[in-house]
């Protein structure tokens, strides 16, 4: 451009003064720039990054690698801490089983029992029906024996005759109960209750 | 009184430049109080163009030498 | 500055009357050879810069040799630097794929740059090295040098000149664009690289000689008036001490900025930005 071409002209202007141009570069400072650089620029490649850089990456491996160790650390807390509370779970879920199973066995054995009380019940209630049943019978039965001795006695004072035929005796006193049981002659004072009849 | 009038004339010449450096900087005080997140990303363009239009002063200073 | 204006005004004033005046610095505060003569000259700067050099690689040595993952004072300091071009520049200018190729030669630019501007106000020394023009050109010769490479070897010689031009243009626009293209990347890059440098450096180390000077002028052989004038003239120059050390971090986070941007461009598919 123009400063170069005037430069150019400026030089055999100057040439004789030296340095008084101060746009002329002085030759031997300009090659000694040059020195500078490059002595500094070796020192700097070889030396001074790779150690800082150096420096750098082990900073940064350190700090990752103390990021890793916390972030190992957080994972082991965190795992604890799951399994502790899968514990805990588990021994409440165990804890409700329990109870649930108690109550279960609460509602059979009160169950069992009722059955049991309720058998217990029955069997008493059957057997005191059956005992009931046994001496109605045998009330019945020798009731049978001494309404019929004592309306063959009866009858016998009335007619004034032994009435104790066997034969016929059995005769009259059956026909009169059966036909009582059937129904056809009605009870006027003795056995008021009919039903008693039926179990003849 | 004595001189030189490229003296005069450079100052004019110096008047543009600071005007342009001025103005880089306004807009980029600007952009950072609007956006102070940005600082970083406008610095060096603010630097750049500062520099781009000091070179006009530059080259002013040196035809004040060549003459 | 309209208090310097002020001061100037006054100054002359005096010369105008009689005497020799105040004379402001000239160019030549830059012209200083120890060894030798002429074109050949060993020079302050250059003596300086081999300071500076010789300090960088024994501290950066020293303060990396032991890197370790707990880092001590220095190596945390020496990281701060570090992570400042690594991640700052590098990464975010040319992504995360390829950056760290790159580092060491960003990191070299910034500490050398950075360390032989701080010369200009460091106080033995108090004339930056980067002042010079020869080391801003030297220093862009190696990212001219590498981007075209790095460009050519991607994409071959042709794939990396079609690569200027932005695709989907229309036929007739292409040869203009192309040329523009074409300046900028083999001219208006690399010059404008090495003169930002060297125009700051340069001129903020005249300011400050033109504010001491006249300072010490003032307060030396001016009246009552100037000598009382010569105060703010040297707090003017503290604070142009104070502006240079920004200035001087800024073009050293600059240069590696655009060096960066520029490695960016030629690594990837489309056309940066200059």
């Amino acid at each position: 451009m123009f400063i170069t071409a005037t430069a150019s002209s400026v030089v055999g202007l100057a040439a004789s003064e030296g340095a008084k141009m101060p746009l002329i570069p002085h030759i031997p400072e300009l090659i000694f720039g040059l020195v500078m650089f490059g002595i500094l620029y070796a020192v700097v490649a070889k030396k001074v990054v790779p150690n800082l850089e150096k420096a750098y990456a082990e900073r940064t491996a350190a700090i990752e690698g103390g990021m890793k160790q916390a972030e190992e650390a957080q994972a082991a807390a965190a795992a604890a801490k799951e399994q502790y509370e899968a514990q805990l779970a588990e021994a409440r879920a165990e804890a409700a089983r329990i109870r649930e199973d108690a109550r279960a066995q609460g509602a059979e054995i009160v169950a069992e029992m009722r059955g049991q009380a309720q058998a217990e019940a029955s069997r008493i209630t059957e057997s005191a029906h059956k005992q009931i049943e046994a001496d109605r019978q045998q009330a019945s039965h020798s009731l049978r024996a001494d309404v019929g001795r004592l309306s063959t006695d009866l009858a016998s004072r009335i007619v004034g005759e032994s009435l104790h035929d066997e034969a016929r005796q059995k005769g009259i006193i059956d026909r009169f109960l059966a036909e009582l049981e059937a129904g056809d002659i009605r009870p006027e004072k003795v056995g008021a209750d009919a039903p008693a009849g039926q179990d003849a | 009184m004595t001189g030189n009038l490229s003296l005069v004339g450079y100052g004019l010449s110096a008047i543009g430049p600071a005007i342009a450096v001025g103005l880089i900087f306004a807009a980029y005080i600007n952009g950072v109080a609007r956006q102070p997140e940005a600082r970083n990303l406008l610095q060096p363009i603010a630097i750049l163009g500062f520099a781009l239009a000091e070179a006009l002063a530059i080259f002013g200073l040196v035809l004040f030498f060549i003459k | 500055m309209s208090l310097t204006a002020l001061a100037a005004s006054i100054t002359s004033l005096p010369a105008a009357e009689g005497g020799e005046g105040f004379q402001p610095p000239t160019t030549d505060i830059f012209w200083l050879p120890l060894f030798g003569k002429g074109d050949w000259a060993i020079t302050e700067q250059m003596v300086w810069g081999a300071i500076v050099t010789a300090f960088l690689v024994i501290m950066l040595l020293a303060l990396s040799k032991r890197a370790a993952v707990i880092p001590s004072k220095g190596q945390w300091m020496l990281e701060g630097l570090y992570n400042f071009v690594r991640n700052g520049v590098a990464r975010d200018m040319i992504g995360t794929r390829e950056f760290l190729k790159f580092v060491p030669l960003l990191f070299t630019f910034f500490t050398l740059i950075l360390f032989n501007n701080l010369m200009g106000i460091f106080p033995l020394a108090m004339n930056p090295v980067t002042g010079k023009i020869g080391f801003p050109i030297a220093f862009t010769l190696v990212v001219y040098a590498v981007y075209h490479w790095i460009g050519i070897k991607r994409m071959g010689l042709g794939g990396y000149f079609k690569h200027m031009v932005p695709e989907g243009l229309p036929g007739w626009i292409v040869p203009f664009v192309g040329l523009l293209e074409f300046i900028t990347y083999f001219i208006t890059r690399p010059l404008t690289l090495a003169l930002r440098l060297f125009g700051n450096m340069f001129a903020g180390h005249m300011v400050i000689t033109l504010f001491v000077s006249a300072a010490a002028y003032q307060l030396l052989d001016g009246g009552a008036a100037l000598k009382a004038l010569s105060i703010p003239t040297g707090l003017m120059a503290a604070i142009m001490v104070l502006f240079e050390a920004l200035v001087q971090f800024l073009q050293a986070y600059v240069f590696t900025l655009l060096a960066a941007s520029y490695i960016a461009g030629a690594l990837a598919d489309h056309g940066d930005e200059h």
